[in-house]
């Protein structure tokens, strides 16, 4: 296995990072993606199962239900508003107003299914959608104060990635924040808050199998990069097969362990 | 009549004068990295401790000062307002009624927060004047702050982490409100603590602490940081220089010190 990259998040680091990535990056094929998911199929599973880094990062432990608050709900808001700011030059506070006005209208006119963001953003008091707007004006000023080093074309990711493995009932997801396209191929950064953990190198891993299985091709990217600018830090993992496998290890160990923590819990 | 001088806004001591900003330096914290893991290779030598000594600027403010369990939870209470206040100031949000509206913010950002339910059962009499005391901080913060123009990239409650000596120690920091960005070919990144206390020798040492950890964060060094008080509209600026940095450290080294000999 390739060793994870760690650098000091300045411009200068995260630039070499994207330059000077080695240009020999794995592709997966289908009998790769058949192995995979017969692997999945061996973790039996009662109802459809879905495995991301974060669960990887835990180790299969059982984590709390997803509930919205302004701290989950500032990648999406930010993000969208970011490519907003991308696309037509204004304000960042601006364009995640438009953001937040765009997710009330569609709940508005009934588009909005129950649990989604704009269901959610319809429902809260108003200071608390002024304390959604601070965080995700947060989000998206930290990640384009990220993009103002980056001298390649980047965009801002218009979803996560995700990947169904065939027959397994199981959907693997990646997080994802920028995609940067060099001459030999993309880069991908994600951002996170607080700083890394021993698991970091593992969760990156697993976004880059989803990213590659996810691929047209099955092309991985040159690098993956998690940015942690409350730490000041990047890490990064290269494309490289070795890479690649350890992270869908990675994922079936965490089923196994998710299928684990379910029978205590039904003994 | 008598004629007093316009209080001093924020905005105006953030800007400052544009034509006398230094020039970026993204040197300087490689050194101040290395000073700390020295001076915390001294305190506690090559051991790793088994769980991380935690450094945060409450800790550089008020070394010593101790309060009635009840009086601090009103303090810590009363500071979650004003800075849940201050991120709704900043997003320009319409601040109606100062203490529902952060209240109502608060519980939906921290629905499960201890200090919550403690407000929930003060009596009436402390009630109103928590509610009075929230009602005068927000008046002074939102005469003393403006309008701050979100060309500026302001960021509320920014945090930062910065581990030392193999994650012996770990500093940690929370800014209410960061201007500028670090990118420019000039510093012109300030640093705002909003501190409901009036300002003392330990907002001093808060303002250099959060000087120290944003230096430490984004290897660059920042313009100025400020600190604001709400409880009597006081506003302290430092331009940041490597004299002040350099003491930050000396706080933060005497802090440890202070702390092991605790243990």
């Amino acid at each position: 296995m390739n060793p994870l990259a760690q650098r000091r998040f300045t411009p200068r680091d995260l630039r070499e990072l994207i330059e000077l990535a080695p240009h020999d990056v794995a592709e997966v094929s289908g009998d790769h993606r058949d192995s995979l998911a017969s692997r999945f199929r061996a973790v039996p599973v009662s109802e459809h199962r879905r495995l991301d880094a974060w669960m990887v990062e835990q180790a299969g432990r059982p984590s709390r239900p997803f509930v919205w608050s302004p701290t989950t709900a500032r990648r999406i808001l930010g993000n969208n508003a970011l490519r907003r700011v991308v696309a037509t030059p204004d304000t960042i506070l601006n364009a995640v107003r438009d953001e937040v006005a765009d997710q009330l209208l569609r709940a508005a006119a009934g588009y909005a299914r129950a649990g989604s963001l704009g269901h959610w953003l319809a429902g809260v008091a108003h200071p608390l959608l002024g304390l959604i707007t601070a965080e995700a004006v947060n989000w998206a000023t930290q990640v384009r104060e990220c993009t103002l080093g980056i001298t390649a074309p980047w965009k801002v990711a218009s979803s996560d990635v995700y990947f169904d493995v065939a027959g397994a009932r199981t959907t693997l997801r990646g997080r994802r924040d920028l995609v940067i396209t060099t001459n030999a191929g993309r880069v991908v950064v994600r951002v996170r808050s607080g700083q890394p953990g021993k698991s970091a190198g593992p969760g990156l891993r697993s976004d880059l199998v989803v990213e590659t299985l996810a691929h047209p091709d099955g092309v991985a990217p040159l690098r993956y990069l998690g940015l942690w600018p409350d730490a000041g830090l990047v890490l990064g993992v290269e494309g490289t097969m070795d890479n690649v496998r350890a992270g869908a290890r990675d994922f079936v160990r965490t089923a196994v362990a998710q299928r684990r923590h379910a029978l205590v819990r039904a003994a | 009549m008598l004629n007093e001088p316009a209080p001093e806004r924020l905005t105006e001591v953030l800007r400052g004068d544009r034509l006398r900003r230094p020039a970026r330096d993204d040197t300087s914290a490689s050194g101040l990295r290395a000073l700390l893991e020295d001076h915390v290779f001294d305190l506690f030598g090559p051991a790793r401790r088994p769980t991380p000594l935690v450094v945060t600027s409450a800790r550089l403010h008020d070394t010593n000062r101790v309060r009635a369990l009840g009086d601090a939870t009103l303090s810590r209470a009363r500071g979650i307002l004003i800075s849940t206040l201050l991120r709704l100031l900043v997003a320009q949000v319409h601040v109606e009624n100062p203490f529902d509206d952060a209240m109502a913010a608060w519980r939906g950002e921290r629905p499960n927060d201890s200090t919550i339910e403690f407000l929930v059962h003060l009596d009436h009499d402390q009630h109103a004047r928590l509610r009075a005391d929230v009602q005068a901080h927000f008046s002074v913060l939102e005469r003393g702050l403006g309008v701050i123009p979100s060309t500026w990239l302001p960021r509320t409650s920014q945090r930062a982490r910065y581990l030392l000596g193999g994650a012996s120690v770990e500093l940690r920091d929370v800014v209410d409100l960061v201007v500028g960005s670090t990118q420019g070919d000039v510093a012109n990144v300030a640093l705002v603590d909003v501190t409901t206390s009036p300002l003392g020798v330990g907002a001093e040492r808060a303002m250099r602490y959060h000087a120290l950890l944003q230096t430490l964060r984004t290897s660059v060094v920042p313009l100025r940081t400020v600190a604001f008080s709400s409880a009597t509209g006081e506003l302290w600026t430092l331009d940041v220089d490597n004299d002040l940095l350099m003491r930050a450290v000396d706080d933060v080294t005497r802090v440890l010190a202070l702390d092991r000999d605790a243990a």
